[in-house]
């Protein structure tokens, strides 16, 4: 892998996905799970967890680049739009930067929504074991 | 720059990666002497470091310092 290297992937927000968040963590703050409380601040539906978009990113790092020797040093997003329940979401991401003193990488990403753009974006660094 | 400009910044970043304001280091300051200076934040120290100074190092480089005058030097050499 080298600086400028491009990845892009495909996701889907899905009910499986959805309850198994719920299920796992505990979750369950009402603009995630009451369309009316949702709505009522300004929400199309329910609210999507941010943090399963932390879970694509962490299946894209462990599954998805040329080696499975890989360890994550740091990573940070910013939610730009909400998610909703069944959205399909386009992942970009980008190799910014190569330490090669360290073996490190640094990568920025982004999910998009065919519709609502950008809906997450930020970027995160690896070690290559 | 100034060689005790250069450890004055690292200071700094040790501080800042190393999440411990009251840090301070000097030329023979090696890993052994600060308690939250690991393998992990040594990788997270070389990327700040190499931001800051805009410079790249080899891992060979790297491997070869034994203190952080050794690592200043290396910066100077850049």
């Amino acid at each position: 892998m080298q600086k400028g290297d491009k990845f892009n992937h495909t996701f889907q927000v899905t009910e499986d996905i959805y309850q198994g968040f719920i299920n796992i963590f505990n979750d369950r703050n009402p603009l995630h799970i009451d369309t009316i409380i949702a709505q009522s601040k300004g929400f199309a539906s329910c609210v999507m967890h941010g943090n399963i978009l932390n879970g694509f990113l962490s299946y894209f790092i462990g599954e998805c680049l040329p080696t499975k020797d890989v360890i994550i040093h740091r990573q940070s997003i910013l939610f730009k739009k909400p998610t909703y329940l069944g959205d399909i979401l386009e992942f970009k991401a980008e190799i910014l930067d190569f330490y090669e003193s360290v073996n490190a990488l640094e990568f920025s990403f982004k999910f998009i929504h065919h519709e609502r753009g950008i809906v997450a974006k930020g970027d995160f660094q690896i070690g290559i074991t | 720059m100034e060689k005790e400009q250069i450890l004055k910044d690292v200071n700094e970043i040790f501080c800042d990666v190393l999440d411990n304001e009251d840090i301070t280091i000097d030329y023979n300051t090696s890993a052994p002497d600060i308690e939250e200076w690991d393998s992990l934040s040594h990788i997270q120290l070389v990327v700040a470091i190499e931001k800051h100074f805009k410079v790249r190092f080899t891992a060979s480089e790297i491997s070869g310092w034994g203190n952080v005058g050794e690592m200043i030097d290396c910066i100077l050499s850049k």
